[in-house]
C-alpha cells in the first residue's frame, strides 16, 4: 500500500513507526483537550497562520463528484483563520454562550490516522473523527467524517498549519456546529 | 380539532396581542399550512445564477414536494416535480447539477430536461403502443415567476402574477439584494435541521428585542469583524431594569452597535403578509456591508424616497428572509410541526474585486449559518421554545407579541405601509395575522383585501 513499500531498511520502518506514533499521541492529547473543554490549551496547537475549513457537501452524481465539496472561496460551514478560532474560543468563556451552557458532553474518537506526505517539515496526515455529543436531557449528535491537516514540526512537537474537515452528511442533520473538530 | 373561520381567528389575537401555542406543534394545523399556504403561496426556488447552462438544475422544495429548477435550451426556466409520472419514484436524486435527461431507475422512464416524457422501455412490447408518452410527462409546476434573477413558484394556476403577490413590500425587500450589482450565488448552499416549528424561525428576523441577550457572546471584537457600527460610539443603553444573571449579578452588556442600545426602527407591513422590520439606515443599528449602491440612480429610484430609509430585515411571507447586510437569503422549510430545514443562499456582486468577495464569504460563513457566531445560539432557543409548547399545561399559555400593542400608528406613503418607533412587535404580529389570514382558505381577492394594513396595529 501507500508508504510502506518506501521504508526498505528496518531503521526506516521503525523511523516510520516512531512518527506515526508521534503524530497518533499529537491527536489523542488534542482530543483530550476538547473533551475537557480546556480550549486555550487546544487553540496553542494551532499555528498563528492555520486555516480551519469545513466544506459543504453536496448529493451529486457519479459523473459530478469533483464537485462533491466546497472549495476555498465558496461557502463553507468552517472558514476560519486563527483570530476567529480565538474568537470562538473567547465566546466560549462569557458565560453566555447559551448553545454551550450547560456545555455539551463531547467525545472526540480519532482513527485511521495516516501520514500521506513527509517533505521534513510539514506532514500532510488524513485521519477519520466520530463527534459524539449529548446536550441537556436528550439531544444526542453523532458526526463522523475525515480530516486533512497539514501539521508542522515545531519544538518537538506538532502545530496544526492547515484543518480541512469533511463530514458525512450533505443537509447537516444538527442545529449547530458550535463544538470543534 | 376542526378550521372554522372563527377558531382560527382564536389561534391569533391582533388585539391582546397573543399566539396560541398549538399553532407550533399540532399536526393538523401543520397539514392545514401544507393546504393553505404552501400549496397557494409563491415560494422561493433559487436564484438564476445558480442555473446558468442548459441542463443545470437545482433542487427546491415546495411545502414537501421536491420541485427540478431546470435551465432549458432557448434559456427560459422550467420548474417540474421531481416524481416519475408511472409509479412516482423521484427521477433524480442530486441536490444540483447538470443534466442531459432525467431517468427513472424504477422502470426506466426517461425525461427531457423540459420535462417531456422521451422514453418507455418496451412501449411496443408491453403497451402495445398505447401509451400516449404527450398525457405523462414530468407534472410543471403551476407558475414560475423571475424577479431580478430570484426565480420562484406557485402550485396555484389563479395564484395572481409574481411581481403582485410580491407587492412594493416584496419588491423592496428583494430589491435591498438585487440592486446591489450583478448577483450570483456563491456555490454552497448552507443546509441544516432545526428541531423547532418553521413559524418561530420566521417571526425570529424581525426580533430586534433578542440579539442582545441570544448573541450577547457573539457581541467581541476578535468574534464579529470590525464594522462602521462598532466604530460608532456606543448608542444609548437600553434599560435593563434590574436584570439580573443566575448567578445573581447585574447582567452587563456591551454597548456598540445593535447590541444593548436602542435605535430608530422602522417596520414595513405588507399585503399578503410580507414585512420588513428593523433599524432604519439612518440609525446606529444598521449595518450592510458597504451601503455605497444605495447611492446608485437605480437604486433610488427603485426604492424611493420611503425605502431607502428601511434597512431591515425583509420576509417574502412566508419563509423567504432575504437579509441587505451581506447580503443573504434564508429559507425556513418546514419539515414537519416541529422540524424546520434552514437554507443559506450567499450572493455577491460578481464584479467585486477577488478580496472583496473573499472577505464577504468569509464573513458570511463566520455569521449565519449552523457554525455562525450569531446563528448557532439562535437553535437553542427556538427549540426550546418549540418544545414547551407540549405539556398540556405549557400550551395552555399564550405566546406575547403584546411590544407596543396599540401604539402602532401606520403611515401610508410611497405604496408602503410602515411603523416608526423603537423596538417592536409588529413584525412578528402582522406575520401571524396575515398566517391566519392564510389559513382561512380565502379567495385571492379576499386575501389581498384581509391582509392589508389598516391605520393602527
Amino acid at each position: 500500500m501507500s508508504n510502506e513499500s518506501q521504508f526498505v531498511t528496518h531503521d526506516e520502518r521503525i523511523a516510520a513507526m516512531l512518527l506515526h506514533y508521534e503524530v497518533e499521541r499529537f491527536y489523542y492529547d488534542e482530543a483530550a483537550l476538547l473533551d475537557s473543554h480546556r480550549y486555550d490549551e487546544w487553540l496553542a496547537l494551532f499555528s498563528y497562520d492555520a486555516h480551519y475549513f469545513m466544506p459543504i457537501r453536496r448529493t451529486r452524481t457519479q459523473r459530478e463528484m469533483d464537485k462533491e465539496f466546497t472549495k476555498p472561496g465558496e461557502m463553507a460551514f468552517f472558514n476560519d483563520d486563527k483570530m476567529l478560532l480565538a474568537g470562538r474560543v473567547a465566546k466560549l468563556k462569557t458565560g453566555r454562550s447559551w448553545a454551550e451552557d450547560p456545555p455539551s458532553r463531547t467525545r472526540h474518537l480519532i482513527t485511521n490516522v495516516r501520514i500521506v506526505k513527509d517533505d521534513g517539515r510539514t506532514l500532510e496526515v488524513e485521519s477519520n473523527f466520530h463527534v459524539y455529543r449529548t446536550r441537556l436531557n436528550s439531544e444526542e449528535t453523532s458526526w463522523i467524517g475525515s480530516r486533512r491537516d497539514l501539521l508542522r514540526r515545531a519544538d518537538g512537537s506538532f502545530q496544526v498549519a492547515d484543518r480541512k474537515i469533511f463530514l458525512e452528511q450533505t443537509v447537516l442533520l444538527s442545529r449547530n456546529l458550535s463544538n470543534f473538530f | 380539532m376542526s378550521f372554522e373561520t372563527a377558531q382560527i381567528d382564536d389561534l391569533v389575537s391582533l388585539e391582546r396581542g397573543e399566539i396560541d401555542r398549538r399553532i407550533y406543534t399540532d399536526r393538523a394545523i401543520f397539514e392545514l399550512e401544507m393546504e393553505r399556504i404552501f400549496a397557494r403561496s409563491w415560494l422561493f426556488l433559487c436564484h438564476d445564477s445558480q442555473i446558468r447552462e442548459p441542463g443545470d438544475f437545482f433542487q427546491a422544495v415546495m411545502g414537501r414536494d421536491n420541485v427540478l429548477v431546470v435551465r432549458q435550451k432557448d434559456g427560459s426556466i422550467k420548474a417540474m416535480l421531481n416524481t416519475c409520472a408511472h409509479r412516482g419514484n423521484a427521477v433524480c436524486r442530486a441536490e444540483e447539477g447538470n443534466a442531459k435527461s432525467f431517468l427513472c431507475t424504477y422502470h426506466g422512464w426517461s425525461y427531457g430536461i423540459d420535462g417531456r416524457l422521451n422514453g418507455v422501455p418496451g412501449l411496443n412490447t408491453f403497451y402495445k403502443g398505447e401509451l400516449d408518452k404527450s398525457r405523462h410527462g414530468l407534472t410543471q409546476v403551476a407558475q414560475v415567476g423571475n424577479y431580478r434573477g430570484f426565480i420562484f413558484g406557485t402550485h396555484d394556476a389563479s395564484a395572481p402574477p409574481l411581481e403582485e403577490f410580491l407587492g412594493t413590500t416584496g419588491r423592496l425587500g428583494l430589491d435591498t439584494i438585487a440592486l446591489r450589482g450583478e448577483m450570483e450565488v456563491v456555490p454552497g448552499i448552507q443546509k441544516f435541521v432545526i428541531e423547532c416549528n418553521w413559524k418561530i424561525a420566521v417571526d425570529n428576523l424581525f426580533d430586534w428585542y433578542h440579539p442582545q441577550i441570544t448573541h450577547a457572546s457573539a457581541f467581541l471584537p476578535s468574534v464579529l469583524p470590525s464594522t462602521s457600527m462598532r466604530e460608532q460610539k456606543a448608542a444609548e443603553k437600553i434599560d435593563l431594569n434590574g436584570v439580573t444573571m443566575q448567578s445573581g449579578a447585574g447582567l452587563d452588556l456591551p454597548g456598540n452597535g445593535i447590541i444593548g442600545s436602542k435605535f430608530d426602527q422602522v417596520v414595513v407591513l405588507g399585503e399578503y403578509g410580507h414585512a420588513i422590520g428593523g433599524p432604519t439606515t439612518s440609525s446606529s443599528g444598521f449595518f450592510e456591508f458597504d451601503p455605497s449602491w444605495r447611492e446608485t440612480p437605480r437604486a433610488k429610484a427603485a426604492l424611493g424616497s420611503v425605502g431607502c430609509k428601511v434597512g431591515g430585515h425583509p420576509n417574502i411571507f412566508p419563509t423567504t428572509w432575504a437579509t441587505a447586510a451581506l447580503p443573504q437569503l434564508s429559507l425556513r422549510i418546514p419539515r414537519d410541526p416541529t422540524h424546520t430545514e434552514i437554507w443559506w443562499f450567499t450572493l455577491v456582486d460578481r464584479n467585486l474585486p477577488r478580496e472583496t468577495r473573499d472577505f464577504m464569504v468569509t464573513t458570511a460563513c463566520r455569521i449565519f449559518g449552523p457554525a455562525g457566531v450569531l446563528e448557532q445560539d439562535d437553535g437553542e432557543n427556538w427549540a426550546q421554545a418549540t418544545a414547551q409548547t407540549r405539556g398540556i399545561a405549557s400550551r395552555r399559555m399564550k405566546h406575547l407579541l403584546n411590544m407596543g400593542l396599540g401604539r402602532g400608528q401606520i403611515i401610508k406613503e410611497g405604496g408602503l405601509a410602515r411603523i416608526e418607533g423603537l423596538t417592536s412587535e409588529y413584525g412578528q404580529l402582522w406575520t401571524y395575522y396575515s398566517w391566519a389570514q392564510w389559513m382561512k382558505g380565502l379567495s385571492w381577492n379576499e386575501l389581498k383585501k384581509a391582509t392589508t394594513p389598516g391605520d393602527c396595529i
